[in-house]
């Protein structure tokens, strides 16, 4: 039995209809085309499906969509686009802090809510706050040092606590996703 | 970490990066720019196959045995097929193509089995493919998976290659008579023996390789879609050879190859995982064009846990041969390999050729034998996994070398350096069929143990360990042989396919340039290091020149990546591309210049007149006359493009040394990094950057089999790991910081002077962490532990000591 | 997988927790998710015409039930019977269509091995207890060999222990529960009918 709910991504509102069972990760990416948010277990492990709700990263596999009404969601789309992107998203790029990519957008979003707390953090900090984010090409030494210059970057050029993460302001438009 | 007191950790010291526009053109090659795929991948631009959505697509989900070994008595699919969403359910009996999936490599006593694609009366592993159910959505799909009923007879089960090779196991394929897949050796083992006879000290180890499984963070998954009106079936899917996957795929489902399209989008790392040829994806493109209708599988990670294929899986006898004089005299090979259920792709050159050759490692080794059998038990195949036999060649002869020099009192380091291969030596030529193209091994290992402070570090030890505290410090002076080629050699070996490169670079008339090679990249920044390269041979911006790679449909045919590859094969395939595209050009300006073309130059993209340095053209010029073929010397046709096959004549041999020093805790058997060292030798580095960046991923996945990583099965066959929860992939807590560096030895095999990066930290780090742990419990009398190094084991491995030896401590 | 554990039970006679573990109602009643709980004689079992056949309604057990009535429905040596049990391990829920043979039944021991299959996962085991009369009651000794297969295998002994160990827990503080009313039941003399028995 699908449901008609309403989900706010990255400042547009989606009308879309789900299962109660649909997970919040496969509503983003199947009904609504947010293809950023990737799929490495379903099951919490990765983290390659962390988004933003309410400001909090949270693994889009383990939330459902129907309960996700209500809340602002972000995701790796609403960071920044090419030619214009989040200090975070630059660092990694400066940094090589990804490889294939499969696991950056879960990394990008933890890592900017992690910032939002944290402003300075010491390595040893990073690589606790990125443990429920899994990567399997890196090593993880280049994403330490990407998170650790972006807070640099960040601390010395403050910006509006929006942009800084990354949660732009919404057009306020509504879309409307067509059946399945 | 516990060895660390001060606050904050300094940042180790690495690469850094430049932005490309910030390079002159003439110093691209070797420079640090940033990558430029990295802004799609890191907006959610990128496309990887599950975010392919066509129209009208249903949803695949794929069946799996829930016994590793069972007979299949009947299944029924009607409960299934009333439900909602289904399109239709397939069984092996609806197959109506050849469907066994095949192996590339052959070797004289290989006993080749069928692998259906899926399981007829039989399945002999847990995951073995029995059905496939089509839904419209994938919830759908997987919701009909649980209505089908399989009638099994559960048999015995077999996963360990020592007990298949009983004579009382299980047989896993009847037709093969027995579980043996192969008996291969390689070496004298006459000399060998001979040698031992004479050695003044003999050592051995027992030791096993354990199965690891390869969790590339994006799980394999396939869409396919056929067009009935030309019978194109396409079929976009996670592959490391998109090539190689097509001339497999058209010769299972009978399609014939040119109407084949395999596309490899962006890939979520592969590590070896997404070479093989699987039954999963061609059955998904046999639905497709069964159902005229595009279908999407999308593996669960859990399906990834129970397929694909897994990596090592050795046991292994080994045994070193020493003189009075602390030579190594000989080295003495026995490993039982295991290939799992059925053979896979690449599965019998793994445990073979890309084991046995590496023997001698970085020393002059008089005489070797190494015999190898390869056995079929009821585990998922085994195939290539990140260094994919050589990790395995690296870790026997390094801790055998190390327990050498305990034996004959001497320093590990020092022991080493003795035996390496002399740098005015090379070629040389070891004892197991291989000769190294090029090396100078003193150097990393000087370099390493300056950077780890070697020569305060026993002073340490011994303070530490008066205060209870124990530190231990590990060597992997490792060879590796990569760059996986020539033809004819691997021909020879066995491959049932070439292993040269193709490099396509072709001008636009307006200058830029577009370049393809068959490599396919999934992780490793070929985009930026081939635009490095081929900007660099043309003498053209950059920017100037896009980069093509992983699709059949209108690139040269290729042979992928693996066996640390495409900089060596296929780098130098463009580089041979890019050369003629000069050539025909110089014919060209030399026309419009009004000059011989042996007397054009040609330097930073400019052709002029020797001599007369004003009487010059660009390269972007002389294109556009190639296409405009107003003025072309009678002999030139238009057009400024080339398309090179490139077959080098050997292998490259990188190598290194790496260092690990731990702390152990003897009574928690909680292992601390307190220093990770690497300087390998990669030949010329095309892209610094990314040669760190693939050196540090190596040493994660490398550190993981030592400590973390294994694929355990109870004794019926199942897979008691089988999640990310159960098998640990290390999280970025379990990683050190590591220190890299590097010397460099060009290669002389390829004009590019590279050898291969990719599978450098898997190769060598383990034998780095075991050997240091060792190192720290000396004083508990401890002298081996198998991998991981868990808390538990480590802690047991003492205990049982001090048991042995009335206590210690 | 290998389980074992001993149940003490006090102020019982060890004829009536044999009485009480050889009646299959008793049995189904305490086993936490056991739909039904049925002897069959068939080669095949026909689990879906058993599910609609099955009524809510048991006979009586202990103490209510006559014990000879139990007697006569008691599990027998060599008997086969067929159980749907659903159990939740982790995040599915699986009904396992299961057949149990009682291998050997002699006072005070019997053994039992069982088979059960449901979507995508199966187990097999082998099972038995040993009635031990001590000073103050009984002590319940059992044992259980457990193979595990497919999807709830891959769970990993860390999720199927607990699920183990509460299915079995529950079931001995089911049947405590129910000979506690054994005990209190004197006037009936079911206490004196039941030795009688034996
Ligand atoms: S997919 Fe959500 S945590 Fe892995
Ligand atoms: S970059 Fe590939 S998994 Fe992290």
């Amino acid at each position: 039995m699908e449901r008609e709910i309403t989900l706010t991504v990255n400042g547009t509102d989606h009308e879309l209809s789900v299962e109660p069972r649909t997970l919040l990760v496969h509503a983003l990416r199947d009904e609504m085309g947010y293809t950023g948010p990737n799929v490495g277990c379903e099951s919490s492990m990765c983290g390659a499906c962390t988004v933003h709700v309410d400001g909090e990263a949270v693994k889009a596999c383990t939330e459902l969509a129907v309960r996700a009404e209500d809340a602002e969601i972000t995701t790796i789309e609403g960071m920044g686009e090419e030619g214009d992107m989040h200090p975070l998203q630059e660092s990694f790029q400066a940094e090589h802090g990804l490889q294939c990519g499969y696991c950056t957008p879960g990394m990008v979003m933890t890592a900017s809510a992690f910032l939002e707390e944290n402003p300075d953090p010491e390595r040893e900090e990073i690589r606790e706050a990125l443990e429920g984010n899994l990567c399997r090409c890196t090593g993880y030494q280049n994403i330490v040092n990407a998170v650790e210059s972006a807070a640099e970057e960040m601390r010395d050029s403050p910006m509006s606590p929006e942009t800084a993460t990354g949660e732009t302001a919404a057009d306020g438009g509504t879309v409307e996703e067509g059946g399945d | 970490m516990a060895t660390d007191e001060s606050p904050q950790e300094p940042r180790p010291e690495g690469v850094e990066t430049v932005a490309a526009e910030d390079v002159d053109a003439a110093d691209i090659l070797g420079s640090a720019v940033e990558r430029r795929e990295d802004p799609s991948l890191l907006t959610g631009d990128a496309e990887y196959t599950d975010d392919i959505q066509l129209p009208e697509m249903a949803h695949v989900a794929i069946l799996r045995s829930q016994y590793a070994h069972a007979r299949i008595d009947g299944i029924d699919t009607d409960a299934a097929e009333g439900m909602d969403g289904v399109v239709d359910i397939y069984t092996a009996d609806d197959l109506d193509v050849s469907g066994n999936v095949p192996t590339a490599w052959e070797l004289d006593t290989l006993r080749e089995v069928d692998h259906p694609l899926l399981a007829e009366e039989r399945v002999r592993y847990q995951g073995d493919a029995i059905a496939v159910v089509v839904a419209e959505e994938r919830y759908q799909a997987h919701d009909a998976l649980d209505a089908i009923d399989v009638d099994y007879e559960r048999l015995d089960a077999v996963t360990d290659p020592t007990e298949a090779l009983d004579e009382d196991a299980p047989v896993l394929h009847e037709e093969a008579g027995e579980n043996t897949a192969f008996e291969w050796e390689i070496g004298d083992a006459e000399a060998t023996d001979e040698a031992f006879a004479e050695a003044g000290t003999v050592v051995d180890l027992d030791v096993t390789n354990q199965l690891l499984i390869p969790n590339a963070m994006e799980p394999r998954a396939a869409v396919a879609d056929y067009d009935p009106g030309d019978d194109e079936l396409t079929v976009h899917m996670a592959s490391q050879n998109p090539h190689v996957h097509r001339l497999l795929m058209s010769g299972v489902l009978d399609h014939p190859e040119h109407k084949l399209r395999i596309r490899a989008p962006d890939v979520g790392g592969g590590f070896g995982s997404k070479i093989h040829h699987y039954p999963d994806e061609a059955l998904a493109a046999w639905t497709a064009k069964r159902l005229e209708r595009p279908v999407k599988w999308q593996a669960t990670r859990t399906e990834t846990y129970l397929t694909d294929a897994q990596g090592r899986g050795h046991e292994t006898h080994g045994e070193i041969a020493i003189d009075d004089d602390g030579n190594i005299r000989g080295l003495r090979i026995d490993t039982k390999a295991n290939l799992g259920a059925y053979l896979s792709t690449f599965a019998p050159a793994v445990p073979t050729y890309l084991y046995g050759t590496l023997m001698s490692g970085q020393y002059e080794i008089p005489a070797i034998h190494c015999e190898v059998t390869g056995a079929y038990s009821n585990v998922p195949p085994v195939d290539a996994y990140r260094g994919a036999g050589r990790p395995e060649a690296s870790y026997i002869v390094e801790r055998l070398v190390n327990r050498a020099a305990d034996a004959v009192d001497a320093d590990p380091a020092e022991f080493r350096r003795q035996n390496f291969v002399d740098p005015d030596d090379f070629p040389y030529e070891t004892p197991v069929a291989v000769e190294y193209d090029s090396g100078d091994y003193e150097k990393p290992l000087d370099k390493a143990l300056d950077l780890v402070g070697y020569e305060g570090f026993r002073e340490r030890q011994a303070e530490a360990r008066e205060e209870g505290r124990y530190l231990g410090i590990g060597l992997s002076c490792y060879i590796e042989a990569c760059g996986l080629a020539p033809s004819e050699l691997v021909g020879a070996l066995g491959a049932r396919a070439g292993l040269w490169e193709s490099g396509l670079v072709r001008f636009t008339p307006t200058g830029t340039v577009t370049a393809a090679c068959g490599t396919s990249g999934h992780g490793q920044g070929h985009d930026t290091t081939y635009a490095q390269i081929v900007a660099n041979e043309l003498g053209v911006d950059y920017e100037d020149v896009d980069v093509k790679e992983g699709d059949t449909a209108d690139l040269p045919q290729g042979m992928g990546t693996y066996g640390s590859r495409s900089a060596a094969v296929g780098g130098s395939a463009l580089v041979k591309g890019a050369r003629e595209v000069v050539e025909k050009a110089k014919r060209i300006a030399a026309h419009q210049l009004e000059a011989a073309t042996e007397d054009i130059e040609f330097d930073d993209g400019d052709f002029h007149v020797a001599g007369a340095p004003d009487r010059s053209m660009g390269i972007q010029e002389v294109a556009l006359e190639a296409y405009l073929a107003h003025d072309l010397p009678d002999d030139v046709d238009p057009g400024l493009e080339a398309t090179a096959f490139y077959d080098p004549d050997n292998f490259v041999f990188p190598f290194g040394t790496h260092v690990a020093v731990v702390e152990v805790d003897p009574e928690t058997g909680e292992i601390d990094f307190e220093n990770y060292v690497a300087v390998d030798d990669v030949g010329n580095q095309i892209n610094p950057k990314i040669v760190e960046g693939q050196i540090h991923g190596g040493i994660a996945q490398g550190i993981g089999q030592a400590l973390y990583e294994g694929a355990e099965y109870d004794d019926n066959g199942q897979l008691t790991t089988g999640s990310m929860q159960d098998y640990a992939v290390p999280k970025s807590s379990h990683i050190p910081e590591m220190e890299t560096d590097s010397t460099t030895t060009p290669s002389p095999v390829n004009p590019l002077g590279v050898k291969g990066v990719g599978e450098a930290g898997t190769i060598a780090a383990p034998q780095a962490v075991v050997n240091a742990v060792v190192d720290a419990l000396e004083p508990f009398g401890v002298e081996h532990i198998e991998m991981p190094l868990t808390n538990e084991r480590v802690w047991r491995a003492v205990d049982e000591r001090a048991g042995a030896t009335g206590g210690d401590d | 997988m290998e389980f074992d554990g001993t149940v003490s039970i006090a102020d019982v006679t060890s004829e009536e927790v044999w009485l009480a573990l050889s009646d299959p109602v008793m049995i189904k009643q305490s086993l936490p998710g056991c739909q039904f709980l049925v002897a069959v004689d068939d080669e095949e079992v026909d689990f879906d015409e058993l599910d609609e056949s099955s009524t809510d309604e048991d006979p009586e057990t202990l103490p209510a039930a006559d014990p000879e009535a139990i007697a006569e429905r008691a599990f027998v040596d060599g008997g086969r019977y067929a159980a749907l049990m659903q159990i939740s391990v982790g995040s599915v829920e699986p009904s396992f269509e299961t057949v149990v043979t009682i291998e050997e039944r002699e006072f005070p021991r019997m053994d039992a091995s069982g088979e059960g299959s449901a979507a995508s996962s199966s187990f097999e085991m082998a099972s038995g207890m040993e009635l031990v009369e001590t000073d103050d009651g009984v002590e319940i000794e059992w044992w259980a060999e457990a193979d595990v297969f497919g999807r709830v295998a891959q769970m990993g002994q860390r999720v199927i222990n607990p699920v183990a160990n509460r299915v079995v827990g529950r079931f001995f503080d089911r049947i405590e529960d129910e000979l506690r009313d054994v005990q209190t039941d004197e006037p009936s003399g079911l206490r004196d009918r039941v030795s009688g028995l034996f």
